[in-house]
C-alpha cells in the first residue's frame, strides 16, 4: 500500500509512538501496583479509541457500534485461552473441538482479530452504502444486535452471566505492544492511499467520486481494519480482567471511550492519544478528590459522581471551544516538521482516449420540472466547447448528467463502445472525463498537494502518481502553495486547485462549471491562457460552462446554447451570436435587431 | 549498618503497634452507575455500623475502623484498579460490589494479596467458589432461599410444583435449586419453562400451567420486575389458583400494590422487622442517624457486613488480614440486623435465616424465619 505522506513525518510519528508506550510501560512496570493497572487500562482504551478513530475519524461517520467488535474479540480470544477444566465446568454445551482448544494469548488474539474482521466484512456488506446519520444509526443497531447475540448465545458465552476464568495474561508489556500495533496501523492507514481517499470522501463525497474514489469501498476497508484493532483491544481487556460479561461491551463503555475520542479529536492519531491521556488524568485527579480530602483549613466532603460530571464538562468544553478535539485536524508532526517531498520530474498529462462523448435525447425531471429536455450534445477531445444559457436553463444539470453525478431520467450517453449510463460515478475519471464544480468542491482540510495527489492515486491505477501531481501543479502554477490547506486559499486559487485536481486524472475531456466565477480580470486572463494551452499543448477537450461571454467567445471553438432545458443553438461563436433564438433567449423578443453582447 | 537495622526494626514495630489500633477497611463499591441502587444503601448501612462501633472506642473497645472509600462506577476495570489501590494502601479487609463480574475480577487481586473481601450483596453461591479462599458473600445465597421456600411448602403439604426460570442470569435460575430441594424432600416437579428477562408476554406459559393435569400445588419463580407482575397476571388470568412462590427480587412496593392477583403470594427475603427484633432496632437507629426511614433491607445488610467483620477481628484477636480471613471462615451465629449469620462449614456463602413473607391485603405478613437445614442446601451450580 502506497504511503502518501513524507517519510520524515511517518518516522517521527512511529518513533514518538514507540517512545510513548515504552516510557509508560516502564513507569508502570517500575512503580507497579495500582499505577500499573491504571496504565494497562489506559493502553487498552487507547488501543480501542485509535481503532475507533481509524474508522470514524477518516470516514467522518461517528460509530456507536465499535464495542461490538471489541466484545467479539474478547469472547473469541477468551474462548480459545480458557483452561479446559473451566470450560467443562462452565460451558458444558461447547462444541468438542472448541472445548479442547487451549491456545496462548497471542495466537488466540490473532484468531480473534481474524474472526472479528470476518464479522466486520458481513456487517460492512450490509452498511457500506449508508452515509451520515443513517450510518451512525446503523452502528447503534449493530451494538444492540451484538449485545443481544452475546446474551442469547448461552452455550458459548454464558449469556448475561460472568464469563470467568480467563487467564490474566495482559501484562503491562503485552498491553504496550498491543497499543503500539494499534497506533502504528492507525497512523499508517491514515496516510496510506486508502486513508487519504477516505479522508477526501469525508470532506466531499461528490468530488471524491469525480476523481475516481469509491467512497463506500474505502469505508468498508476502514471498517474491517478498525474492527480488527477493536478485537485486539477486546482480547487485551478480556485477559486483563479475567472476568467480564456482555454489559462490558455496551453503552456505558461506548460513551466512555467516545468521550476520550471526542475530547482528543478523531481525525488524527495524536487525537486519541491526547484524549485518552487528558480524560485518564482528569479521571484520576477527580477520583482522588471525590473521596473527600482535608485541605488543612477546611474539609472537602466526599461526593461520588464528581468524576462523571468532570468528564461531561470536559466534553462540553471540547465541543464548544475545539470542535475538532484538542489535537485538531493535523498530526503533531505535521504542525512541527515542514513537509519536504522528493523532487519528481513532471509527467506530461496527455490523454489516452480519442472518442467523443455523445449525449442523445438526455432528459431529467425534477418533479414536474424538466431541467433538461431531450438534449443531444457531442463533446470531442481536442476542442473547446462552450455551454451557455440564462440562469436555470439546465447547464449544470446537463453537465452533471454527462459526468456521472446525476443519472438522466431518460436518454443515452456513450463514449465509443462504452455506455456511460452503466458506469458508477467514480469510474468516470478512468473513462477520461474529469470535472470541476460550480460551487467549489475541494477537500478543504487536505493540503493542495494532497487534494491533487488523492486524485492521481485514484485514477489510471495510481501509476506515476507523484510525477502526474508534479505535472498538474506545474500546469496551474500551484507549486508555491502545494503544502497549504486547500480550504484556506483565495477563491481564484481554489478554482485552480480544482482544475489541477481534474487535470491530474489525465482526462481527455475536462468539464469546467463556471471556472472564472469569483475571479478578477487578471486572474481570468491567466486562467484563459492556461486553458488554451491545456487544449493546444495536451490536446485535452474542454466543456466550459460560464456566464462570462467574453471568456466563452475568446476561448471556444464551438458554443451550445440551452434555454429552459432545451438546446436552442449550436455552432461556432459567430453562428451562435447571430442566432435569433439565442438573442431572444438572452435579451427578449423586442430587440430583434441587437446581437448578443460580446 | 546495625543502626539502620535497629531503626528499621523500630519502625516496623511502630507500624505494627499503629496497625493494632485500627482496622483498615477498604470499600470498592459502585456509588454511581448501574449497581449503585444496591451498593449505595449497603454502604449507608456500613457507615452506620462503623460509626456505632467507633463511638464505643472501636472493635473490642480498642480497634477503630478506618474507612477508605472508592467509587468503582459499576465498571469491572475500575474495580480491579480500585481494589489494587486499596491493597496497596494496606487495607486489611475489602468490600466488593454487589455484582459477580467486578467481584470475580477483583478476586485474583485479593487472593494474591491474601486480604479477605466481602461482596456487598451478590447472592450467587458460585461467587466464593470462583473467587477462592479470600472471597466471601454477605447475602442469603440463591440456593439457601430456595431451600427455605421449598422446605416450607413441603411442610404445608404442597408436593407438586411447576418452575419458571430464566437462564439469562444466575439469580433467575434459583427455581432450579428449588426443584432440587423439592425432589430431595420427596416432592414432584410437574414441569418447567424458561423465559427471557424483559419478555413482554407470558400468556403461553400461563396457559400451559393452568392446563396441566394434575394441576401443580405451586408455581415457583425468581422472576422480578417487570417480569413477575406480567407473569402473575397472566397466570391468574389463565385460571391457575394454586400457591405462587417468589424470591427476594419481588420484595418491592410494586408487589404489594398488585392487588388481588398477588394476594397470597409467598416469597423469601433477607429479613423482617418483627417487634423487638434486631432489624427493628436497626431501622430505629437508621432513622435516628439519617432522619428518614430505611426504605430497603440493603441498609441492614450493610450493617450485617460490619458486624461480621467485627466478630472476625474479635475472634482473630488481630487485624492481620489472613487471621481475619481464617476467623471469618469459622464464624458461627453472629447477630446481625437481619439474621444470625454463620460461615463455618460453608465455602464463603453465609448461612442466614431467611424470612418468608406472605402478601396479605396489600401488606406483608411474616410466615416464618426458619433456618435452613444445611443438608438440604444444593451445591452451587457453575453453569
Amino acid at each position: 500500500m502506497e504511503l502518501t505522506s513524507s517519510r520524515t513525518h511517518l518516522v517521527a510519528a512511529l518513533l514518538a509512538a514507540l517512545a510513548f508506550v515504552v516510557v509508560l510501560a516502564l513507569v508502570g512496570d517500575l512503580v507497579g501496583t495500582s499505577v500499573e493497572r491504571t496504565i494497562i487500562v489506559f493502553l487498552v482504551s487507547l488501543t480501542a479509541i485509535s481503532a475507533m478513530g481509524l474508522y470514524s475519524g477518516n470516514s467522518g461517520i461517528l460509530s456507536f457500534g465499535h464495542l461490538s467488535f471489541m466484545g467479539v474479540g474478547a469472547y473469541v480470544s477468551a474462548l480459545l485461552t480458557l483452561p479446559t477444566h473451566i470450560k467443562e465446568a462452565t460451558l458444558p454445551a461447547l462444541p468438542g473441538w472448541l472445548a479442547s482448544t487451549g491456545l496462548g494469548l497471542w495466537p488466540a488474539t490473532l484468531v480473534a482479530v481474524l474472526v472479528t474482521m470476518a464479522v466486520a466484512v458481513v456487517v460492512g456488506l450490509a452498511i457500506w452504502r449508508l452515509e451520515g446519520s443513517a450510518a451512525t444509526i446503523a452502528t447503534l443497531a449493530l451494538l444492540i444486535i451484538t449485545h443481544g447475540i452475546l446474551i442469547g448465545w448461552r452455550d458459548v458465552t454464558r449469556g448475561a452471566q460472568t464469563f470467568f476464568g480467563v487467564p490474566r495474561d495482559t501484562t503491562i508489556w503485552v498491553a504496550a505492544i498491543g497499543c503500539f500495533v494499534a497506533l502504528i496501523i492507525s497512523r499508517l492507514y491514515r496516510d496510506s492511499a486508502w486513508g487519504l481517499r477516505l479522508r477526501a470522501g469525508r470532506e466531499n463525497a461528490t468530488a471524491a467520486a469525480s476523481v475516481g474514489i469509491s467512497v463506500p469501498r474505502e469505508r468498508f476497508i476502514a471498517l474491517v481494519l478498525s474492527a480488527g484493532l477493536m478485537a485486539l483491544s477486546g482480547a487485551l481487556i478480556a485477559h486483563f480482567l479475567g472476568a467480564f460479561s456482555p454489559k462490558k461491551f455496551y453503552f456505558t463503555d461506548t460513551f466512555f471511550l467516545l468521550a476520550m475520542l471526542i475530547v482528543g479529536g478523531m481525525t488524527t492519531v495524536s487525537g486519541p492519544v491526547l484524549g485518552a491521556a487528558v480524560v485518564t488524568l482528569i479521571t484520576e485527579i477527580l477520583r482522588r478528590l471525590e473521596g473527600g480530602l482535608d485541605l488543612g483549613f477546611m474539609e472537602v466532603p466526599q461526593v461520588f459522581g464528581t468524576t462523571q460530571i468532570g468528564i461531561g464538562v470536559l466534553i462540553l468544553l471540547a465541543l464548544m471551544h475545539r470542535k475538532d478535539g484538542l489535537a485538531g485536524m493535523k498530526e503533531w508532526e505535521e504542525w512541527l516538521i515542514p513537509t519536504r517531498r522528493a523532487a519528481v520530474n513532471p509527467k506530461p498529462l496527455s490523454p489516452a482516449e480519442s472518442a467523443p462523448v455523445i449525449a442523445e435525447n438526455v432528459t431529467r425531471r425534477f418533479g414536474g420540472l424538466l431541467a433538461t429536455n431531450k438534449v443531444s450534445l457531442t463533446v470531442r477531445p481536442g476542442e473547446i466547447l462552450g455551454l451557455i444559457g440564462p440562469n436555470g436553463s439546465g447547464k449544470t444539470t446537463l453537465l452533471n448528467q454527462i459526468s456521472g453525478v446525476l443519472p438522466p431520467s431518460s436518454g443515452k450517453i456513450s463514449r465509443g463502445e462504452q455506455d456511460l449510463l452503466k458506469l458508477p460515478s467514480h469510474k468516470f475519471a478512468d473513462a477520461g472525463i474529469a470535472r470541476t464544480f460550480q460551487n467549489i468542491r475541494l477537500f478543504p482540510t487536505l493540503t493542495v498537494y494532497q487534494n491533487i495527489q488523492v486524485a492521481a492515486l485514484s485514477s489510471k491505477g495510481g501509476r506515476d502518481a507523484a510525477a502526474r501531481v508534479a505535472g498538474a501543479l506545474q500546469w496551474l502554477g500551484l507549486e508555491a502553495v502545494a503544502e497549504t490547506d486547500a480550504g484556506t486559499l483565495s477563491y481564484g486559487d481554489q478554482r485552480r486547485v480544482e482544475i489541477a485536481r481534474a487535470l491530474v486524472c489525465q482526462p481527455s475531456l475536462i468539464f469546467l462549471d463556471e471556472p472564472a466565477a469569483g475571479m478578477n480580470r487578471e486572474e481570468t486572463d491567466a486562467l484563459m491562457d492556461i486553458l488554451r494551452r491545456i487544449n493546444t499543448d495536451l490536446g485535452i477537450g474542454i466543456l466550459l460552462v460560464d456566464h462570462d461571454l467574453a471568456l466563452i467567445n475568446a476561448l471556444c471553438h464551438r458554443i451550445a446554447v440551452l434555454n429552459e432545458g432545451r438546446m436552442i443553438a449550436e455552432g461556432t461563436p459567430e453562428e451562435v451570436r447571430s442566432d435569433p433564438a439565442v438573442i431572444e433567449a438572452y435579451l427578449g423578443t423586442f430587440t430583434k435587431q441587437s446581437t448578443v453582447p460580446t | 549498618m546495625r543502626r539502620i537495622l535497629t531503626a528499621t526494626t523500630a519502625l516496623c514495630l511502630a507500624a505494627l503497634a499503629a496497625q493494632a489500633d485500627e482496622l483498615k477497611l477498604g470499600l470498592a463499591t459502585a456509588q454511581t452507575g448501574g449497581l449503585a441502587p444496591y451498593d449505595a444503601p449497603v454502604v449507608e448501612g456500613i457507615h452506620i455500623a462503623v460509626d456505632e462501633i467507633n463511638a464505643t472506642g472501636g472493635i473490642g473497645g480498642s480497634i477503630m475502623i478506618e474507612l477508605n472509600e472508592k467509587d468503582v462506577r459499576s465498571d469491572t476495570a475500575q474495580t480491579s484498579i480500585s481494589v489494587q489501590e486499596l491493597v496497596d494502601a494496606g487495607s486489611e479487609a475489602i468490600v466488593l460490589p454487589c455484582d459477580a463480574d467486578p467481584s470475580i475480577a477483583a478476586a485474583a487481586i485479593v487472593d494474591a494479596a491474601q486480604v479477605p473481601a466481602i461482596s456487598t450483596c451478590a447472592s450467587s453461591p458460585t461467587l466464593p467458589l470462583i473467587g477462592g479462599d479470600y472471597v466471601f458473600a454477605n447475602f442469603p445465597g440463591d440456593n439457601v432461599q430456595a431451600t427455605v421456600s421449598a422446605s416450607w411448602a413441603f411442610e404445608q403439604g404442597m408436593k407438586s410444583a411447576f418452575i419458571l426460570y430464566s437462564p439469562d442470569s444466575q439469580y433467575t435460575t434459583m427455581p432450579l435449586y428449588f426443584a432440587d430441594v423439592m425432589k430431595a424432600l420427596g416432592g414432584e416437579i410437574l414441569g418447567e419453562a424458561t423465559y427471557n428477562i424483559g419478555q413482554p408476554d407470558f400468556s403461553a406459559v400461563a396457559t400451559q400451567i393452568a392446563a396441566l393435569d394434575p394441576v401443580p400445588d405451586m408455581v415457583m419463580t425468581s422472576a422480578y420486575e417487570p417480569d413477575f407482575p406480567t407473569f402473575i397476571k397472566a397466570l391468574r388470568a389463565a385460571g391457575y389458583e394454586g400457591q405462587i412462590i417468589g424470591s427476594d427480587g419481588i420484595d418491592s412496593p410494586t408487589t404489594f400494590g398488585l392487588g388481588n392477583v398477588a394476594e397470597g403470594v409467598v416469597f423469601t427475603t433477607a429479613g423482617h422487622a418483627t417487634a423487638g427484633s434486631p432489624l427493628e432496632a436497626f431501622n430505629a437507629l437508621y432513622e435516628e442517624k439519617t432522619g428518614s426511614a430505611s426504605e430497603t433491607v440493603f441498609n441492614a445488610v450493610g450493617y450485617d457486613l460490619v458486624k461480621v467483620l467485627e466478630a472476625a477481628v474479635m475472634a482473630a484477636g488481630s487485624t492481620e488480614p489472613k487471621a481475619i480471613r481464617d476467623a471469618m471462615a469459622n464464624l458461627e451465629d453472629v447477630q446481625g440486623a437481619t439474621s444470625l449469620i454463620t460461615y463455618r462449614g460453608t465455602t464463603g456463602m453465609p448461612v442466614r435465616q431467611v424470612s418468608l413473607i406472605r402478601v396479605k391485603g396489600g401488606e406483608r405478613e411474616l410466615v416464618g424465619q426458619p433456618s435452613p437445614n444445611a443438608d438440604l442446601i444444593p451445591a452451587p451450580r457453575m453453569q
